[in-house]
């Protein structure tokens, strides 16, 4: 048998898909590795100068011409950078007795054990600020590097930030972020699910224009909605509210500031199209077999969506949660109108009743990659960081989105015969 | 002939959109026997059961005229409920329709529509359904698995224990045999004999020789006419009429 017409164009659609997937495999490894990179404890390098001068720091860049030091940073956070020409430098060496003073607001010392003790190092500071730890990096194995840089990673994903988040933990924005994700989800669904039905069983002109405009909804870009929402949300709601509740605490607003109700609502406008869409295809690929099934058994309509259609279509529902999930966690320019700040005093959910305070402003991993990569005034602090804040971020979108499938696959299991 | 009759039409005539599907059907059916509907495909067979107990309603733009009359009950009366009627009425489509739910829950499904929670007494009756089908012995082991899981011929004798559960006055079936090998129909069959004990059975079927076997009564539809009605045996021993002769003798066409 000779070649059979369309084996070319299979070999294409798979070297189309190889691509896709390489790419995002790329982008994914990248993100981790460029991510994780930031943690990794540097040695101490010391520099002879020309000029007679020594300089002690980590290296942070390289090229042909310039090597940067991060050196001793006695004043600020992310100020002690320098340029060193590599003409200028007679010799470099990573002594052994080096030792880095961490302060407790991420600022680092750099000193040699041999001439000054790290009392010494530590009193160099000329803004007060606790001594976290004295680390022997040159000293350190790579057993004892690797727990330092665990130790850093468990710093990263479990603190509070510190020093204009240039150091210290993400920890509020990742909980902030979730919480947001999980409030929009609880709106979306109830939201989109009837919106679903409603198209479902009302087959009318008037249903196929509903239908198309939520299909338009979908394409609109996601700052739109975050327009929308400050307009809507924030300043109608949250204003009407103010005004008739919070009236005495005026012009200060309550509600009438971005908050994580507003965006959580913001949230669940943008993502309610791809739940309709996906819960529609679910009730649609529902055999008709099965409703009038139940309708001969004496079922009303509403007894067999309840009972019979919604139960279903549960693996559609889910899927279109993934989907709302995966477009909500991402959306961060909408959430720069409606409530996100790049430092939030408090989190949105603690032991305090009624334990979700929906007003309060929060902090978000994804408005945290913004700000470290562009709104930092340390960028060799801040990229890195980035890069950290959006692996976690798609580490979060993957771990949601890992519940829900297996959920769903769970279900599929128990229907799986109904595609037939 | 006719002792009791469960179902009764007169003049009913059904149309989709412009398209008028059944012509002027006068019916009696008897209570208790087994009635067959043979007609050549597109006769409107199926349609007639689906007007019995109005899942016709659910089409868009069906309509009907004429009057059905289910024991003492006007089907189309304005006070009559639909689903009221439906229970009364039941339907085993040609085409096995488990629901996506455990088998004991596929025969409870109607009980719980009628309100019944007890535990004990939902069993009860699942059990005596799931016996009058002869599928008991065989699911009894897996009354909580999927009844996806069960092979054509269980899920067939399923679906009828899921509509005699509820307990209905008349229980039609739409070419029950189609989905079904011979040994199958032929256990079928004789389900069908048992069935009609306790229920009026309307049978549509298009094989000739499963009318002959099993119904006492067979109407021939043809072209959305009712063309003869009569005892099985007469209808196809001594037709009437010439179209039906030549359509029980095969020179249908």
């Amino acid at each position: 048998m000779g070649r059979r017409e369309g084996d070319g164009k299979i070999w294409l659609l798979a070297g189309a898909t190889a691509t896709g997937l390489g790419v995002l495999l790329c982008l994914i490894g990248w993100l981790a590795i460029a991510g994780l990179g930031a943690f990794w404890p540097l040695s101490v390098t010391e520099m002879q100068l020309r000029n007679g001068s020594a300089l002690l720091g980590e290296i942070v860049f390289e090229d042909s011409g310039v090597i940067a030091l991060r050196t001793s940073e006695i004043d600020r956070i992310g100020v002690a950078y320098r340029r060193v020409p590599r003409i200028d430098i007679v010799s470099q060496s990573q002594p052994a007795d080096a030792i880095t003073v961490v302060l407790d607001d991420g600022r680092r010392l750099f000193g040699r054990e041999s001439t000054t003790s790290a009392a010494r190092v530590f009193a160099l500071a000329s803004r007060p600020a606790l001594e976290r730890e004295v680390q022997h990096v040159n000293a350190l194995d790579r057993l004892a590097r690797m727990r330092l840089f665990f130790g850093n990673v468990g710093r990263f994903l479990a603190t509070p930030p510190t020093a204009s988040n240039l150091d210290g933990g993400v920890l509020p924005a990742l909980i902030d972020t979730v919480v947001l994700v999980l409030l929009m989800s609880m709106i979306v669904m109830p939201l989109g699910i009837a919106t679903a039905i409603h198209l479902h069983e009302q087959r009318s002109r008037s249903t196929r224009f509903v239908r198309s405009a939520i299909t338009t909804l979908a394409g609109i870009p996601s700052i739109v909605y975050g327009v929308l929402g400050l307009g809507l949300f924030v300043h109608g709601v949250g204003g009407s509210i103010d005004q008739w509740f919070y009236a005495d605490r005026l012009p200060v607003p309550t509600f009438a500031t971005g908050g994580l109700l507003w965006a959580s609502l913001t949230l669940a406008l943008l993502t309610v199209p791809v739940v309709v869409v996906s819960v529609e295809e679910g009730l649609a690929r529902i055999p008709a077999g099965l409703r009038d099934g139940s309708l001969a058994l004496g079922a009303t309509r509403e007894e067999t969506l309840w009972r019979l259609l919604l139960p279903a279509a549960r693996p559609a529902l889910l899927t279109g949660l993934v989907l709302a999930i995966a477009r909500a966690a991402g959306a961060v320019a909408p959430m720069m109108l409606v409530g996100v700040v790049k430092l939030a005093p408090t989190l949105p959910i603690d032991g305090d009743f009624p334990f979700l305070h929906p007003s309060r402003q929060f902090m978000h991993l994804g408005f945290g990659i913004y700000d470290a990569a562009l709104a930092s005034s340390d960028a060799i602090r801040g990229v890195p960081r980035a890069y950290a804040c959006a692996a976690l971020l798609v580490a979060v979108v993957v771990a949601l989105n890992l519940s829900a499938i297996l959920l769903r696959h769970r279900l599929r299991e128990r229907y799986r015969a109904l595609e037939y | 002939m006719h002792a009791d009759v469960a179902l009764r039409t007169e003049s009913l005539c059904l149309w989709y959109g412009a398209r008028q599907v059944l012509h002027e059907i006068s019916l009696s059916i008897p209570a208790l026997r087994i009635t067959a509907l043979v007609g050549p495909s597109g006769c409107g067979k199926s349609s007639l059961l689906r007007c019995l107990n109005r899942l016709n309603d659910e089409i868009a733009d069906s309509r009907t005229t004429g009057r059905i009359r289910i024991g003492e009950i006007d089907a189309h009366a304005k006070d009559t409920l639909v689903h009221d009627l439906r229970r009364r009425v039941g339907i085993v489509f040609q085409r096995p329709n488990p629901f996506p739910l455990s088998i004991h829950d596929n025969v409870a499904y109607g009980l719980r529509l009628l309100g019944i929670r007890r535990r004990s007494e939902l069993d009860d009756r699942v059990e005596a359904a799931l016996k009058a089908v002869a599928l008991w012995n065989e699911v009894v082991s897996r009354l909580d698995e999927s009844a996806l899981d069960l092979s054509i011929g269980q899920q067939q004798r399923l679906v009828v224990a899921r509509a005699i559960a509820v307990e209905p006055d008349i229980l039609m079936l739409d070419e029950p045999g189609s989905a079904l090998d011979p040994v199958s129909t032929l256990r079928f069959e004789e389900l069908l004999h048992e069935l009609a004990r306790r229920h009026t059975i309307v049978l549509v079927t298009h094989n000739m020789q499963q009318a002959a076997r099993v119904s006492d009564f067979t109407a021939f539809l043809h072209q959305g006419r009712l063309v003869e009605f009569g005892a099985t045996d007469a209808l196809f021993t001594n037709p009437r009429e010439r179209q039906t002769e030549d359509f029980i003798t095969g020179r249908y066409g």
